[in-house]
């Protein structure tokens, strides 16, 4: 099975994309990642304004029998918050790199040390 | 040759009913070594890796005996209780369990040792629960209600700790009341062991809580304020809506203790700004014994994926049949390691069971009527008390719930034991104090109760 995986953005291998955005990164699960869970039934995220280290957890996803963290992939603060998907968490299936957005952070990191699109699709 | 009767062993006899050996295990030597022999092992120690270090090497000094005497000594061990008419209370209330509690829970369907949550095969049982967790939600008017846990003082315990994985703002401080019982305080501080969480008792006026005294105590790191109605000493707090409001002032959580008979009657907490109840819910379904109680928890939907213990839902099934099953498991330890929202790993169903039983069986008008009832008797018993020549009652000036606290001259203690000469216990509270506990299932003997006192202090 082949799985989306968007030319314009980076990857973790733990399944986060990162898209550079024009004042902050946004960041979410990779197509590959919402198949595996399943159908989604929770996301719990944090709040705007709390501070986020990168490689540590920041929010958890909850399908109908698995829960699972959600890994930083930049430091810094939390700009942006996906409110929709607090109603709404299929859209995270549904359209994973799209309306399925999970946050935005404000960062000075670079993306450099996150996959790249075809070393993410290698590993999938 | 004949045996005298005398010298039979009966122990002997029965055992060779069953087993050589164990009269409770009916493998006999040459099965056992089969079984053995079967699995590739050369005794029964091998099956388990216990470490030699935490072995019990010595023998536990039980001789074995057939089932004929285990009943033999139970019932002669039984006869040496002393069968008094119990006025006790202070937590431990029995309300008459209807015959048929026991006529269903004792069903092999329900009555088993093991907790049943195979939603194939135990469709019955899940149903049970889901109308347990129903009748708790209804009583306590919140959205949510799990499907019990082990007691009052456990499910406090847990509702101090979702108090602090849901409070955003930091804080550590958990506020009890000072009429709170020492051993539920003790389980809540063994619970928080390990947390940051401290907690503290705040001063109460005439046994209830005043709001101006717990204001005092209020700042931003207060995570749950708990209160109780009634209270230990049956009364009935007034000020549950004001202590709401505090608690949402200062963004405490808000946890009110009580039990399905009282919260029949009382305030609904949900209509006073409670966040959680717990309590015991065995006063319906179980008769005071031992100790065992069954702990209710109920909570705002706010908190739904905080909720300890099990949850059953109702659903569909693939043919739309209305189908139940338990829900929301993500939270729980099998699946969430670590980071579940409680460690508990089993409940009290079939208690929960007999409760959801006992409430269907009384219906609505039912319950109320129970609760009238244990509110009508003991201010009708404390006035008759407060007649009699050093007797003053009930202590605390306000209304009160299935218990009130009595003044008495010269010594409650003695007070106590001469009462027990007559076939009465009640609590004495320090020399000058007894506490009495009043509800449908010592009624008929209040009457009694108030003429010996009336002896006893002449």
């Amino acid at each position: 099975m082949s799985f989306n995986v968007p030319e314009d953005r980076r990857y973790t291998e733990s399944h986060e994309w990162t898209e550079p955005r024009d004042d902050v990164v946004r960041i979410g699960i990779t197509d590959f990642a919402q198949d595996e869970l399943g159908d989604i039934v929770f996301v719990e995220l944090p709040e705007v304004g709390d501070e986020i280290e990168a490689g540590e957890s920041f929010g958890i996803v909850e399908s109908i029998k698995a829960v699972s963290d959600i890994y930083a992939t930049v430091s810094g603060e939390v700009a942006a918050v996906n409110d929709e998907i607090r109603d709404q968490p299929e859209l995270v299936n549904d359209e994973p790199f799209d309306g399925g957005w999970l946050i935005e952070i404000e960062t000075n990191d670079d993306l450099d040390h996150l996959l790249s699109p075809s070393e993410y699709s290698e590993q999938i | 040759m004949t045996i005298p009767p005398d010298s039979i062993d009966v122990d002997q006899v029965h055992r060779d009913d069953t087993s050589d050996g164990s009269p409770f295990a009916p493998h006999d030597d040459s099965e056992v070594e089969e079984m053995l022999a079967a699995v590739g092992v050369d005794t029964a120690e091998e099956l388990f890796d216990i470490p030699e270090s935490v072995r019990f090497e010595g023998s536990f000094d039980i001789d074995g005996a057939s089932e004929q005497r285990v009943r033999q000594r139970l019932r002669e061990t039984v006869e040496q209780n002393e069968d008094y008419t119990e006025f006790l209370g202070r937590g431990h209330n029995s309300h008459y369990v209807p015959s048929i509690v026991d006529r269903i829970s004792l069903r092999s369907e329900f009555l088993t040792s093991y907790t049943q949550y195979q939603p194939e095969i135990t469709q019955g049982f899940l149903q049970v629960l889901f109308e347990y967790q129903s009748v708790i939600a209804e009583l306590t008017g919140l959205d949510v209600a799990n499907c019990s846990m082990y007691d009052a003082a456990t499910a406090l315990g847990e509702a101090a700790t979702l108090a602090d994985r849901s409070r955003r703002a930091d804080g550590n401080r958990v506020l009890v009341p000072d009429y709170m019982r020492d051993t539920h305080r003790d389980v809540l501080e063994n619970y928080v062991e390990g947390t940051e969480l401290v907690v503290e008792a705040f001063d109460t006026e005439n046994g209830q809580v005043n709001p101006e005294t717990l204001e005092n105590e209020l700042s931003e790191d207060v995570v749950l304020i708990y209160v109780e109605n009634p209270t230990i000493e049956g009364v009935i707090e007034e000020n549950l809506t004001e202590i709401g409001e505090l608690s949402d002032a200062y963004g405490a959580l808000y946890c009110i203790g009580s039990d399905p008979v009282a919260l029949s009657l009382l305030q609904s907490p949900g209509s006073v700004g409670a966040d959680m109840v717990v309590g015991d819910a065995s006063v319906l379904g179980l008769s005071t014994a031992y100790g065992m109680g069954l702990g209710m928890f109920a909570c705002d939907e706010e908190f739904l994926r905080q909720v300890p213990g099990r949850l059953v839902g109702a659903s569909e099934d693939s043919d739309g049949t209305r189908a139940f099953t338990l829900t929301l498991q993500t939270r729980e330890q099998h699946i969430r390691r670590e980071r579940a929202t409680s460690n508990i790993c089993t409940n009290q169903a079939w208690v929960a069971l007999r409760t959801a039983i006992h409430a269907a069986s009384l219906g609505p008008s039912g319950l109320v009527s129970l609760a009238e009832k244990c509110h009508r008797l003991p201010e009708r018993v404390a006035a008759e008390l407060d007649e009699i020549d050093g007797v003053s009652a009930p202590v605390r000036d306000c209304h009160h719930f299935r218990e009130f606290k009595a003044r008495v001259e010269p010594d409650a203690r003695e007070l106590a034991a001469d009462l027990r000469e007559e076939g009465i216990a009640i609590h004495a509270l320090g020399s000058d104090e007894i506490q009495v506990s009043i509800t449908d299932v010592n009624e008929h003997r209040t009457d009694d109760f108030v003429q010996a006192i009336t002896e006893v202090m002449n």
